[in-house]
Formats: C-alpha cells, structure tokens, sequence
C-alpha cells in the first residue's frame, strides 16, 4: 500500500469533500471555507459567465435531516431580497446526491477583519445600522438569523454590508424549527457540530453571541434572540481596537440589548436602530434616561458651532461695550 | 492469511446496518473472523505506531504488543464494553491499547495463540518504514497522532481497493489522474491541458476522469467507514471529523 | 426656504439685533433708530450674498468665512460713513464680522440647496 504523506492526506480529504459538478452547469474553482454542515467553494456558472459561491453538505446522512436543513435554508434566504442579505441564485442535488445551493460570491472581508480599516465609532455604528436594517427585513418577512456574528457580516469592496450564513436560521413563531428535523434530531446535529472543540460550527449557535434562551435550547424563540446577538456585535464592534472610550449612552444601549432577561431588552430589532441612530445624531437614546444637566450637555455638544459662534458675539460685544478705545 | 494485509474480499452493503462491533461480540467465529477482517486492516499500522511513537517502544515489542491487541481483542470481548454513544470507536481502541501497553508484561501476559482465530502475518517491516516520515506526537497530542493516522489507513485501503475496481472496469487513467493531482507532491502545478497532451486524451476528459475518481473515492472511503462505526451517529461524527473542516 | 431667502431673514433678523445692541453704548444711544436702520440693511446685504454663496458652493468653512468677510466688509463701509471724528470701526466691524460668519454657517447648514439643472 503507497505510503501517503500528510499533504497528500490533505489533498485527498479537500478531493473527497469537494462537490461532483459534473453534469451541472458549474466549474469549480477553490475552496472558501468551511462550516459545521458543510463546505462553500467558489464555482464558475457556466450558463451566466460569472463566479458564483456553492454550499454543500459535506456529511454523509440517511434520515435527511441535514439536506432539509440545506435546501430549508436556501429556501428562507431566496424569500428574503434586501440589499443586505445575500442572495441565492440557485439549489439543487449533484451527482453524487447531495444537496446544494449557489448565491452571490461575495468578494470582501468579514467584519472581524474589515475593523482595523474602520477605526471611527460613527462609521462602525454605521455599519451596525446596516447590519440592524438587513435583521428587521428578516424579522419582518417571519425569519430569524441566530447565528448573528462579526465572522457571519460581510463587507463588500464598495462598503456593502452583507448578512451572511443562514444556517440555522428559523421561521418565527414555531416550536424548535419549521424544517423537518425533530427536536432529538437538532440535539443530534448539535453534538456532531461541537465535537472536538469545534464550536464555532456548533449549529444552534455561537457561543458568546447566543441568547441565554438559546443556551438553554428553549423552544420558542423570538426577535429578541437576535436582539441579543446584535448587542453582542455592537459590543465588539466599541470595543475591538478602538481607542475611544465608550460614550455612557452607547454603552446603556449595549446593556439594554444584551439583558439577560428577553423582557427587558429591545424587543425589536428597529428600536435598537433607532437608539443608535440617535446616538450618531446627538439625540436622547431611550436606554440612558438623562437628567436636565444631560440634556442641556448633549444639546450644547450637537450645537457646539452655533454657541460658538453666539458666544463669540456677546465677547464682541462685551469688548465694544466694556473695553472701547479711548 | 497473506503478508500484507488487505480486505479479505469485500462484503456486500447489507440492507440492514451491519456492524462491526456486532460481529466482533458475536458467538460465530466465522462473524468475529470478518469483523477482524474490517478492523485489522485499518488499525493494525495506527496501533504499531502508536505504540512505536507514542509510547516508545522498540520494534519487537511493539510488534508483540499489535498482535497481543488484536487477539485480545477479539478473545477477551474488549468491545463488550463499547458504547457508541459515549466514545468513538477508535477512541475506545486508543485506550484499549493504552490499558495494554500499561500492564504489558511478556511472560505472563502473553496469550497462547491459535484457536479458532488465525491471525494476519502483518507488513512491518512497511510500517517501520513509514515511521522515519512520523514526529512523535506532541504531550497531549496521542488522540490527533492516532486519528491522522487512522484516515491515513483507511484512505490508503480506499485507494487499494479504488484502483482495483478502476483496473477491473478499464479506467485504470481514471485513478492515474487521482494519483497524479491528489497524492503526487506538485501534482497541481499541472493544468489540465498539459495532462490531457501527456495522456492523449482532451482537456475535458481530464476533468471528467477526474470527478470520477474523486466521486469513486468519497464513496469507497464512507462505505468502509461505515463498516467501521457502530452506528449511523458515529459513522456521521466520523465522516465530520474524517473529511471536514479544514482549509489550506 | 432657499439658502438666499434664509440669509436673507436672518441677516435682518440679526441686523436689528446687532443694532439694538449699541444701546449698551451711551455715547451713541441718542442715534439708535438710525444704527438699527443700517444695521438692518447691511444684514440684509450680507444674508442674501452669503445665502447666494451657499447655493453655489458647498462648504461649511467657506461659507463660514465668506460670510465673516462680506460682514467685516459692509460693516467697514457703514463705519467709515459715520458722520464726526469717532468711527467706532472696532465697534462696528467686529461685531458686524461675526453676525456674518453665523449667516454664512446658518445658511451652509439649512435651507434648501440649489435644484440641479438639467
């Protein structure tokens, strides 16, 4: 039996994971990455002449648990076109019988790596509005994320924010999922997705950026769950690399969405928005209750160059009045 | 049984999940005998070395303690104990052979061998000879070190047993190809219309041929890891952690 | 409102103010009506022209500084008219000078910036 060097084994892994196009109308390029269900490889449509990026399962499964979860999450992507969300071209099964989906190749930097060419709060919080706006599309249309994180935020060369993989994502208003997979089956997948400290691929979520009721596994899930995980972003996003110290309002709404208790936090995603919106405006933020000497401080910061310039006056006149020539 | 190890022939895919551990716990000598036939030749080299690298011991006792193993395996029902739901099972081998090599002691433990199970003369002398391209695991490392060496293992038999069928079905360039890209050093600096001039064939049979082996590949090494699980949940785990996540 | 109309109620709007401020000024309280008078005209003045640039161009600083100058300049001018040996170039122009750098900041930040032609 040939001796087969470590290189080799990897080689051949990659080989054996690599989806089989044939027939299909797809060339495949390069890997992109992998997640806990399966790879993303950057594929050629042949038909359209463009580069596309197709996700696969890459584990083998007989109940069709994990197909319905692939095709179901296709399914919930396609319903949803926001220029936020990446959009899905196409699904399938390839010759080799398992299922597929092509979307939008999205050429870019996640946003964990995308920050150190971000160093100002505004723009951060800007692209926080954007990732919120993409979120309350999703929630409106019946659709929650759950695995919201700077690794699953995308930024696109011409500063596009993208919402990607959605994985685990769940229709609202029903118990544990609307795919096929009953509850043992979920509990099943989450074992297989955390094995061997891999937990960034567990599949109900992310350590660090799930709600509490989520890693508790309650059943019914609601907005809030992705209210906290946006909390969770807006936090890493004041904190990661940023030299600023964070303003107290900023900070009160982090708190807010990051409650522990689902009731005390926003309840929807656009309330959250509309705080940080008026953060960036120098507006009272409805999680940092002012007294009279914060509204007057915050007034006077938004209107700095009219007091100013009020105030350049009045010592122009102070001087003509009290210091006249002669 | 013949000086390297092979399959003994190939078991139909029942249409109910065989096991192996079944079979390995099974009264019939004839099952237990096919259960080693799975089992041996995907372990025996990862065991050998492991005890070679792992626990520093020298060829001769390393060898007396990889054929030790298998024999107790089998006579002493070491799978009775196994439980799919708690541990791998080549987790649950690794520390099979651990507890040997702990209480190792040649003139006392040595079992007598024969009886109703022959064992397979195995290739060592192959498997020192790998062992010069090993590093000794790091401390802490033992599960990694054997794990790589059992994909090691069972992609080399899925190869084996790929090029046969390549052979028998005249597709032999077919797995050519595989070699050529998959398992030659360099072998991606080809493009495809160089191979296709090399082999007179067209730049688009390349890929095809190409996607056929690869396909045949992925079958064959899940149809003998199959065999090799216990249950679907652990041939699942095992195809995870055999195939996935990683990126060069 | 466009930006020369807005300029042009505020430099009124300030125009009278700065002129009642002379008030404070004793020496001079007798002319009151009449320094209002040309306080009012000359931010008039300044509003519109100052309104007009911030139709043209967009630019807070420029904006900010076309209107100090265009003020220093007219309230140059109403100083050098003032009748008798005392000027008050300083009492005039400085003040005079701000109230058009808040127009021109005033008409940069609001009112409805020029349609695009076709």
């Amino acid at each position: 039996m040939r001796w087969l060097t470590d290189s080799a084994l990897e080689r051949l892994r990659e080989a054996a994971d690599a989806p089989d196009l044939e027939g299909t109308r797809y060339r495949l390029i390069n890997k992109l990455g992998q997640g806990g269900m399966g790879g993303v490889y950057r594929v050629e449509d042949r038909t359209l002449e463009r580069e596309v990026a197709l996700k696969v399962i890459s584990i083998p499964e007989c109940s069709g648990g994990w197909s319905a979860r692939l095709l179901q999450e296709a399914r919930v992507i396609a319903k949803l076109e926001h220029p936020g969300i990446v959009p899905v071209h196409d699904a399938g099964t390839l010759p080799d019988g398992r299922p597929y989906y092509t979307m939008k190749l999205v050429q870019g930097k996640r946003l964990d790596e995308h920050l150190k060419d971000v160093p100002g709060l505004s723009d951060r919080l800007r692209i926080f509005l954007r990732i919120c706006d993409a979120v309350a599309f999703a929630h409106a249309h019946g659709v929650l994320h759950r695995d919201l994180k700077p690794a699953n935020v995308m930024i696109g060369p011409f500063g596009e924010v993208l919402v990607m993989d959605w994985g685990l994502s769940k229709l609202l208003g029903t118990v544990a999922s609307a795919r096929n997979l009953t509850e043992p089956e979920e509990n099943k997948i989450r074992e297989a997705g955390s094995d061997e400290g891999t937990a960034h691929g567990s599949v109900l979520g992310t350590p660090g950026y799930m709600s509490p009721e989520q890693t508790r596994g309650d059943a019914l899930l609601d907005e809030r769950a992705d209210v906290y995980s946006l909390g969770v972003v807006l936090e890493f996003l004041m904190a990661q690399g940023s030299p600023q110290p964070v303003p107290r309002a900023l900070a009160a709404i982090r708190r807010q969405a990051m409650a522990d208790d689902a009731a005390r936090r926003y309840q929807k995603v656009p309330d959250i928005a509309v705080d940080v919106a008026h953060f960036l405006d120098g507006l009272p933020v409805s999680a940092y209750p002012e007294g009279p000497f914060g509204h007057a401080w915050r007034w006077m910061s938004r209107n700095r160059a009219w007091i100013l310039l009020l105030l350049a006056y009045m010592i122009a006149r102070a001087l003509v009045i009290f210091f006249r020539p002669g | 049984m013949s000086e390297d190890t092979h399959l003994g022939g190939r078991h139909p895919f029942p249409s109910t999940r065989w096991s192996v551990i079944e079979a390995a716990r099974s009264e019939r000598a004839e099952e237990r005998q096919r259960a080693l036939d799975v089992l041996i030749p995907a372990y025996w080299k990862p065991v050998y070395k492991y005890i070679r690298l792992h626990w520093h011991k020298e060829q001769e006792e390393a060898k007396d303690l990889t054929q030790d193993f298998f024999v107790r395996l089998i006579e002493k029902q070491l799978l009775d104990r196994f439980d799919s739901s708690r541990a791998r099972l080549r987790t649950y081998l690794r520390v099979c052979v651990d507890g040997l090599v702990m209480n190792s002691d040649k003139a006392a433990q040595r079992l007598k061998r024969g009886g109703d199970i022959a064992l397979l003369s195995l290739d060592f002398a192959s498997a020192e000879g790998e062992l010069q391209e090993l590093q000794i695991p790091a401390p802490g490392g033992a599960e990694e070190f054997f794990a790589q060496e059992f994909a090691r293992s069972l992609f080399g038999l899925a190869l084996e047993r790929l090029r046969r069928e390549c052979e028998d079905k005249g597709k032999g360039l077919h797995f050519q190809l595989l070699e050529l890209y998959d398992i030659d050093e360099g072998g991606k600096n080809f493009t495809y219309e160089e191979v296709a001039r090399r082999f007179a064939i067209k730049a688009t049979d390349v890929t095809n041929y190409l996607a056929f082996a690869r396909r045949e590949f992925r079958r064959i090494v899940l149809e003998e890891l199959r065999d090799m699980t216990a249950s679907e949940d652990e041939f699942r785990r095992e195809a995870q952690a055999l195939l996935g996540v990683r990126l060069g | 409102m466009n930006k020369a109309l807005l300029g042009l109620l505020l430099g009124g709007i300030l125009g009278v103010f700065d002129g009642l401020t002379s008030w404070f000024t004793p020496a001079v309280r007798d002319q009151l009506a009449m320094i209002v008078f040309g306080s009012t005209i000359k931010g008039l003045i300044t509003g519109v022209l100052t309104g007009y640039f911030a139709r043209k161009v967009n630019s807070l600083a420029l904006g900010i500084l076309f209107g100090l100058t265009v003020g220093l300049l007219f309230a140059y001018a109403v100083a050098a008219m003032q009748p008798g040996p005392d000027h008050y170039y300083f009492a005039i122009m400085l003040p005079g000078s701000i109230v058009g750098a808040i127009i021109g900041y005033a008409t940069q930040r609001f009112g409805q910036p020029q349609a695009a032609t076709r």
